[in-house]
C-alpha cells in the first residue's frame, strides 16, 4: 500500500512531465489540447495506480483491451499504442527515480518499470489474440464460409 | 602527490634536455590552496633566483594575509609583492640586473571557486568535459600586437618576437597582473605549466593525457615525458589539479558493475533457462539441447549484457526481432514465442534476484535495467505482430471484397433470370434507363426490362451494325468500338445494365479527365448513333422489324451513353469536391477583397479630409502611403 501512496503522491508530477513531453510520446496526443490530453494520459495513470494497488492482471488486460480499441478507432495502430504506453511507463519511472532517492522511491521506480513490462507483455498478447482471430476468419473465408 | 579535501593535486618539474639548470619553480601548497608555476629568466643563474625569490615572496604573502584579504585581491597582491621582491633582489647584485620571472597561480577558495592569476607566458589550462581550453593569454609583444589589431593572428606564430615577453615579475617593482575567478565544476582538471611544456607538446596530446582519467601525479609526469619526447628544449613544470568527480550516475554503475555482475552469472542463467524447459520449447525443439541453449538463451543473455554496457536496448531489440521474425516466417504460433520469452525473462529475474541478495543497490539498478531490456524486447515483438496484423487485415479485405463481388454478381444474375421468367414486358425502347445519375450503375434492384429477343430481330441488329462498321472510316477505331458495344448491349437478352456498364468501362479504358479526351468519346458515341440510324434502312426486313431494330439500338445507345456519363461523373467526383472547395474559398476571398475595398475607400476619405485641400501639393506634406 505504501508504494501505491507514493505513486499517488508523485502522480501530478508524472502527469505534468507527460503533458510537457506528449508531442514526442505520441503525435496524436501532441495534437490534442492540454485538457483532452490530460484526460487521456490521466486515464492511463489512474489505471497504473489501480494496478499497483490491486496487482490484478486480468483487470489490467481488460483496461488495455478497451484502450487498444479506443485508440484503433482514432486510427492508431497497435504498435503505436504499445510505444505510447511504454513511453508513459518509462517517463513515470524516470520521474520516480529523479524525485525519490530513498529506498521507497527506488522500489516505486522498479515497480513502475515492472508495470511497463507487464503492460507491454499484455498488449502483445492482445495483438496476438486479434491476429489469431483474423487468421481464423481468413481460413473460413478461403473455405467459402464467410462469417456473418 | 598531496591530497586536499576537495582536490587531488600533483606537480612535477624537469630541467629538460638542453638546459643545465632548472629555472622553473613551483608551489604546491594544499593547506593554503595555493598552486604556482614560475619560469625564471636572466643570465648567470639569475633565472632560477628570480623564480625562487618570487615563489618565496608569494607564499609568504599568502600565508600572512590569507585570513584578512579577499582571495582575488590576495593573489594579485601576492604577485605584486613577488615582483617587488625580484626587482629588489636584482638591484642588490649587478649580475642579476634584468632578471625576472613569469608566474601562473591558482588559489583555491572552496570546492566551487578558484582564483587564477598570471603574468608572462606561463599558462593555465582547463579540461572540462574532455575538452582542453587555455584560460590565459600570453603576455608577449606579439600577443599585444594581435590584441591591438596591428598583427593578424595567423602571423603571430611566425613572428620573430613571438617569445619576447611584454610583462614579467622583476623588471619593475610593480607589474600588471591578469586575475579572474573560475567556477570549478566536478571532474574539472586544471593545468598550470611553463612554456617548456606547451612549446614542445601539441594541445591535442595534452588534452589526451589530461583526459585519460589517470591520477594527477601520473598525468603531471606524463606531460613532462611528452614535452621531453617533443625535444625538451626548455625547463618543464606542470601542476595538475582535479576537482572531485561527481558521484557515478546509476547508468554508469549499471554499465560497469551491473554489466560485470550480469556477465559473471551467465552459467547460472543458462542453467535456470534449461530447468525452466527452454530446450523443450517448440522454437528450440529442432535443435540439440546445448545448441538451443547457446543459440537462444545465451544470445539473449549476451544481448542484455551488451545493452547493459551501453545502457541502451538495441541488441535486445535485434535479438527479439530475429527470433520472432524467423519464427513467424516459418508459420510459428505466438504461444511458443510467448513461452520462450517468458522462460528467458524468468531466468533473467532469477539472476537479478541473486545479485540483489548480495548487493541490494546494484541488484536494484540491474533489476531496472534488465526489466527495461525486456520491455525493449516486447516492443520489438509488438512491432512485428502489428505488422503481421496489418498484412492479414489487408488480405482479409481483399478476400472479402472478391467474395462479395462474386455473391453480388451471382445474385444479380439469378434475379435477372427470375425476372425474365416472371415479367412479360415488351421491349418498347421508351423505358427510362437512367432515373438519375447514380453511382454505381449496377444496382441489383433494377427492373429487368428486356424479356427476350427473337432470332429475327437479333439477325437484323447484327446486319445493321455490320453495315454500320463497314461504312465507318478504317481510322475511326473508337467509333467501331462503340458499334461493337452497341451490338453487345442490344443483343444482350438478360436486359440489365451490366453489359452497358461493362462496355462503357471498356470504352473508357485509361482516359484522362479533360475535354479533349472525354469529348472524343462522346463524339464517337454520336457518330455511331448517326451511322446506325442510316444503316438500319439498308437492311431488307419488314418495317415492323426495322422499327424494333431501331428501337433496340437506340435503347442500347442510351444505356451506353448513360453508363459512360456515370463513369465521367465517377472520374470527376474528386474534382467536383475540389471545385466546391475552390468556389467556397473564392467566395471568401471575394468577401475579403470587398471588405478591403471598403476599408480602402474609407481610408481615402479620411485621408482626403485630413489634408488641407486649399494648400498647393508641395505643401500638403508627405504621407505614409
Amino acid at each position: 500500500m505504501s508504494l501505491a501512496r507514493a505513486y499517488e503522491a508523485l502522480r501530478p508530477k508524472i502527469l505534468q512531465r507527460l503533458l510537457e513531453l506528449r508531442s514526442t510520446l505520441d503525435p496524436s496526443l501532441g495534437r490534442l489540447d492540454e485538457d483532452t490530453a490530460r484526460a487521456q494520459i490521466g486515464a492511463v495513470l489512474d489505471h497504473v495506480g489501480t494496478f499497483i494497488t490491486s496487482g490484478d492482471l486480468g483487470q489490467h488486460r481488460a483496461f488495455l483491451h478497451t484502450f487498444l480499441a479506443m485508440r484503433a478507432a482514432e486510427a492508431q495502430t497497435p504498435a503505436q499504442v504499445l510505444a505510447m504506453l511504454v513511453a508513459i511507463g518509462d517517463t513515470a519511472s524516470q520521474v520516480a527515480q529523479e524525485e525519490n532517492t530513498d529506498a521507497e522511491g527506488a522500489e516505486l521506480t522498479l515497480m513502475l518499470t515492472r508495470v511497463t513490462a507487464a503492460t507491454a507483455r499484455a498488449i502483445n498478447d492482445l495483438i496476438a489474440d486479434e491476429l489469431e482471430r483474423r487468421l481464423a476468419q481468413m481460413q473460413e473465408l478461403q473455405k467459402g464460409q464467410p462469417r456473418t | 602527490m598531496t591530497t586536499q579535501p576537495t582536490l587531488r593535486v600533483a606537480g612535477d618539474t624537469h630541467v629538460g634536455k638542453v638546459r643545465t639548470t632548472n629555472e622553473d619553480s613551483m608551489i604546491v601548497d594544499p593547506q593554503r590552496g595555493l598552486y604556482v608555476v614560475l619560469d625564471g629568466m636572466g643570465g648567470a643563474n639569475a633565472g632560477d633566483i628570480a623564480s625562487q625569490t618570487a615563489r618565496d615572496a608569494i607564499r609568504e604573502f599568502v600565508t600572512q594575509r590569507r585570513l584578512t584579504m579577499e582571495p582575488k585581491a590576495l593573489l594579485e597582491a601576492s604577485i605584486q609583492y613577488g615582483s617587488a621582491a625580484v626587482f629588489n633582489a636584482a638591484q642588490e647584485v649587478r649580475e642579476r640586473h634584468g632578471m625576472g620571472t613569469t608566474v601562473v597561480a591558482c588559489l583555491i577558495v572552496d570546492a566551487k571557486r578558484a582564483i587564477v592569476a598570471h603574468v608572462g607566458d606561463s599558462r593555465a589550462y582547463l579540461l572540462r568535459h574532455g575538452r582542453l581550453q587555455s584560460l590565459t593569454r600570453d603576455h608577449t609583444i606579439v600577443e599585444e600586437l594581435v590584441e591591438r589589431g596591428v598583427l593578424p593572428p595567423e602571423e603571430a606564430e611566425r613572428h620573430p618576437y613571438k617569445n619576447v615577453l611584454s610583462r614579467n615579475l622583476g623588471a619593475k617593482p610593480e607589474t600588471r597582473v591578469d586575475v579572474f575567478e573560475l567556477e570549478v565544476k566536478p571532474g574539472d582538471r586544471l593545468l598550470l605549466c611553463s612554456d617548456g611544456l606547451y612549446g614542445y607538446a601539441s594541445a591535442e596530446a595534452m588534452q589526451y593525457l589530461l583526459g585519460s582519467g589517470d591520477p594527477p601525479e601520473s598525468v603531471a609526469r606524463d606531460l613532462i615525458d611528452l614535452a621531453l619526447r617533443g625535444g625538451g628544449g626548455d625547463n618543464i613544470t606542470t601542476i595538475v589539479l582535479e576537482a572531485p568527480q561527481p558521484p557515478p550516475s546509476s547508468s554508469e554503475v549499471v554499465r560497469t558493475s551491473g554489466a560485470n555482475a550480469w556477465w559473471q552469472r551467465r552459467a547460472r542463467f543458462l542453467q535456470v533457462a534449461k530447468e525452466r524447459g527452454i530446450t523443450k520449447n517448440p522454437i528450440c525443439r529442432a535443435l540439440p539441447p546445448e545448441e538451443a541453449l547457446d543459440l537462444v538463451a545465451l544470445s539473449l543473455f549476451q544481448a542484455i549484457f551488451h545493452d547493459l554496457e551501453k545502457s541502451t536496448g538495441v541488441n535486445v531489440w535485434t535479438f527479439a526481432q530475429n527470433i520472432a521474425g524467423g519464427w513467424f516466417e516459418r508459420g510459428g504460433k505466438w504461444e511458443a514465442l510467448r513461452g520462450l520469452m517468458d522462460i528467458l525473462a524468468m531466468s533473467a529475474r532469477t539472476v537479478v534476484d541473486e545479485v540483489r541478495a548480495g548487493d541490494v543497490q546494484l541488484g536494484f539498478l540491474l533489476d531496472i535495467a534488465v526489466s527495461r531490456a525486456l520491455v525493449v524486447a516486447e516492443l520489438a515483438l509488438g512491432g512485428l505482430l502489428a505488422e503481421r496484423l496489418r498484412q492479414v487485415d489487408g488480405d482479409l479485405i481483399q478476400l472479402h471484397t472478391a467474395l462479395q463481388e462474386t455473391i453480388d454478381i451471382g445474385g444479380l444474375e439469378a434475379a435477372a433470370g427470375e425476372a425474365s421468367a416472371d415479367v412479360d414486358i415488351s421491349f418498347t425502347g421508351d423505358v427510362p434507363f437512367t432515373d438519375e445519375a447514380t453511382i454505381p450503375f449496377m444496382r441489383p434492384d433494377r427492373v429487368i426490362t428486356n424479356p427476350g429477343i427473337s432470332a429475327e430481330l437479333l439477325g437484323a441488329i447484327e446486319k445493321t451494325l455490320t453495315i454500320a462498321r463497314a461504312r465507318t472510316s478504317p481510322r475511326a477505331e473508337l467509333v467501331k468500338q462503340v458499334l461493337t458495344s452497341l451490338q453487345t448491349i442490344a443483343t444482350d437478352d438478360s436486359g440489365n445494365f451490366a453489359s452497358a456498364v461493362l462496355a462503357a468501362r471498356e470504352l473508357w479504358g485509361v482516359r484522362a479527365v479533360d475535354d479533349a479526351s472525354i469529348m472524343q468519346l462522346f463524339d464517337a458515341l454520336d457518330s455511331a448513333r448517326i451511322i446506325t440510324a442510316s444503316s438500319v434502312h439498308q437492311i431488307s426486313v419488314p418495317d415492323a422489324v426495322r422499327a424494333k431494330v431501331l428501337a433496340a439500338i437506340s435503347a442500347a445507345h442510351q444505356r451506353l451513353v448513360g453508363a459512360t456519363t456515370g463513369l465521367v461523373l465517377e472520374a470527376v467526383a474528386p474534382y467536383s469536391e475540389r471545385l466546391k472547395d475552390a468556389q467556397t474559398k473564392t467566395g471568401e476571398l471575394r468577401d475579403k477583397v470587398a471588405r478591403a475595398e471598403r476599408k480602402r475607400a474609407e481610408l481615402e476619405r479620411k485621408f482626403a479630409n485630413t489634408i488641407d485641400q486649399s494648400q498647393p501639393w508641395e505643401k500638403r506634406g508627405a504621407t505614409e502611403w
